[in-house]
């Protein structure tokens, strides 16, 4: 085929000058490793942003102690929600699968023997486990009878009984927390630790009662986590916990609330919110090298055209067309493009790669990026190399052969 | 078969019209060898690229084997030039970074039907110059003489009717000029037609018969009595040098 050997002659003349043919590679291949690196990001956090949302429960709902629009740990030390705010949202909201209220404070000293650590304590009463989806692997949970009669037993995390008694079973073994013995009876389940890397296996449940009147000695609760029954009814069930506890502690808006709700969404749009704005600006860069790198090129092509004049009459003289032409340079434009491409995207997953390997940046690589960057790659070849092919194919012979 | 008539060429920049060819009548039949002679300005230039199908006339008609190539369009004097015309230039014009054999084989880039043999043709078109020893050498590893017969075996590959040659030897010293006219000999003896523009006389006699273009017009239309032989005093100047 004519047009196999037009694109033979690009890719030769390409070959012969390879210099020149990396300086005009330049700009895409960067532009595409970037693309692909910001991209395997973009995924990887996104991953891990819906890892977390399944993490919190998508039907789960926190009613938190503490105003303010952001994400901070909640704060044991602020009074406002009581125990009565949760029987409220439990009587009077529908949609309710499972409540449990709950009090806590972290790094609470813990004792066995000689062997002393520190863990969370959480004050919960027997919904706990069913309202986290948290169950035990071993012994019994927190049960309703516990809270009633303010028994002093204990559900641990993992980490905690590894720490306290080493691979030995601790059911049935006694822990001091804060001078105060209580009784192991179930060991919780496994469950890693959270994005932002606290262990939630080193933690010791007690009866919700036992805890705010022995231990922690308030009457204040932390927060209350809500279970709803169906998906679509988080944003109803959330609506109506919002008005019934401005109601309860009359706060008529735009005043401030002494509370917050978080849902699942509302967890991964915040997550996202401060990825996006880096992700978007690192798009912008990197889109802003495939046009610097398509300036560049569309550039070398115009001189590589000039300085080929006599070349470009010749090819004339002994029977190209100018279509021949056209094609011979819009060839030369689109290789370098696609082989950039190909460069890049290589360089990119190597990049991908090392960071997966190096640091804890989340990444997933996947085709999309590839064929972004090959869409990316044939437009620019062809929109900056359009013109320096049209220049060489109207060149007169006459007037380049002189 | 060429055919002249009538022909002119006027070259206009905004409103000034400057006429460079005027009423050009000429006829050259296959296997004629022809020079075409004329001091620089007079329009030989602009005649070779008229009857190498690159530019057209502005009057008259020019006839190739009967084609009126002034009524062709730009892609169709391509396919023209690719297949009828073989070009010979003063600066050679080689491809720099190509080998010979490469440089050889560029017009067949163009045809329509590409022969598998493309890489044979081009080696025998580089033998029958005297490069089968240079095939795989680019332009800078050769010297002048041996450049100019690459570009010889470029405009025969294509084994086109008539050979334009523009000032072949005047980029090349004395032996070297007469090696490439001995080339055009042959292949005039084989029966190719061959067009030479020259503005030296000397060059000009080596063809059977000489146009001298004075002014745009033709001042003269005449057989050359005594043409040179280049095979001749080829051999004299290698028995000259042997008495050295």
């Amino acid at each position: 085929m004519r047009i196999q050997r037009i694109i033979g002659q690009g890719v030769q003349a390409l070959n012969t000058n390879k210099v020149r043919t990396l300086f005009m590679m330049a700009g895409t291949i960067v532009g595409i490793a970037a693309l692909t690196v910001i991209m395997a990001i973009g995924s990887g956090t996104e991953k891990k942003i819906m890892k977390r949302v399944e993490g919190f429960g998508p039907r789960a709902l926190m009613l938190i102690a503490g105003g303010g629009k952001d994400l901070p740990p909640p704060d044991f030390n602020i009074t406002t929600l009581r125990l009565d705010d949760a029987d409220a949202v439990r009587n009077r909201v529908q949609g309710i699968e499972a409540i449990s209220p709950v009090a806590f404070k972290s790094q609470m000293p813990i004792k066995v023997g000689g062997t002393q650590t520190q863990a969370t304590v959480f004050a919960v009463d027997s919904d706990w486990h069913e309202a986290w989806d948290w169950y035990v692997t071993e012994g019994d949970p927190i049960a309703a009878e516990d809270v009633a009669t303010l028994a002093r037993v204990c559900v641990i995390g993992q980490t905690l009984s590894h720490d306290l008694f080493g691979n030995e079973s601790p059911i049935g073994e006694y822990i001091h927390i804060q001078n105060v013995r209580f009784r192991v009876k179930g060991i919780l389940k496994r469950r890693g630790t959270s994005p932002i890397g606290t262990d939630f296996d080193n933690r010791a449940l007690i009866p919700l009662t036992t805890g705010m009147r022995r231990l922690f000695n308030q009457d204040h609760i932390t927060y209350v986590r809500i279970k709803v029954r169906d998906l679509d009814q988080v944003e109803s069930v959330k609506s109506q916990v919002r008005q019934l506890i401005h109601e309860r502690h009359h706060i008529t808006p735009p005043e401030e609330d002494d509370f917050r709700i978080v849902s699942a969404k509302g967890i991964g749009d915040l997550a996202r919110g401060t990825s996006k704005t880096l992700s978007i600006l690192l798009s912008a860069l990197a889109g802003l090298s495939l046009i610097v790198g398509g300036v560049v090129l569309m550039n070398i092509l115009l001189i590589s055209v000039g300085e080929r004049q006599k070349e470009i009459g010749l090819r004339r003289a002994v029977g190209a067309t100018r279509k021949d032409i056209l094609f011979q340079f819009l060839t030369e434009s689109l290789a370098v493009t696609s082989i950039g491409m190909l460069v890049g995207s290589g360089l990119g997953a190597a990049i991908t790669l090392i960071l997966k390997q190096t640091t804890k940046v989340p990444v997933v690589l996947s085709w999309e990026p590839f064929a972004l960057s090959l869409a990316f790659a044939l437009l620019v070849g062809i929109f900056f190399g359009v013109q320096p092919a049209r220049k060489a194919a109207s060149l007169n012979p006459v007037e380049t052969l002189r | 078969m060429i055919e002249v008539q009538g022909l002119e060429k006027t070259y206009s920049t905004g409103s000034v019209t400057t006429p460079v060819l005027k009423d050009i009548n000429f006829r050259i039949n296959d296997g004629e060898y022809v020079a075409i002679m004329g001091t620089s300005g007079t329009g030989k230039s602009t005649l070779m690229n008229i009857l190498g199908c690159l530019d057209k006339p502005t009057g008259g008609s020019y006839r190739l084997d009967d084609t009126d190539v002034g009524s062709l369009d730009d892609d169709t004097l391509s396919h023209l030039r690719n297949r009828k015309v073989g070009f010979v230039f003063q600066q050679f014009h080689l491809l720099e970074r190509a080998t010979a054999t490469r440089n050889v084989m560029l017009p067949l880039i163009y045809v329509e039907d590409y022969p598998e043999d493309a890489k044979k043709m081009a080696e025998k078109s580089l033998s029958s110059v005297g490069l089968a020893d240079r095939m795989e050498y680019k332009p800078n590893e050769l010297s002048g003489g041996q450049q100019q017969r690459v570009a010889i075996a470029r405009a025969l590959i294509t084994e086109p009717e008539i050979i334009l040659a523009d000032e072949p030897t005047g980029n090349l010293d004395h032996k070297s000029g007469l090696e490439v006219m001995a080339i055009f000999k042959r292949l005039h003896q084989k029966g190719r037609t061959i067009i030479l523009v020259t503005h030296e006389q000397a060059v000009a006699d080596h063809a059977q018969r000489i146009i001298v273009l004075k002014d745009g017009k033709i001042a003269e239309d005449r057989r050359v009595e005594k043409q040179r032989d280049p095979d001749v005093e080829l051999s004299t100047l290698a028995g000259g040098e042997d008495e050295q």
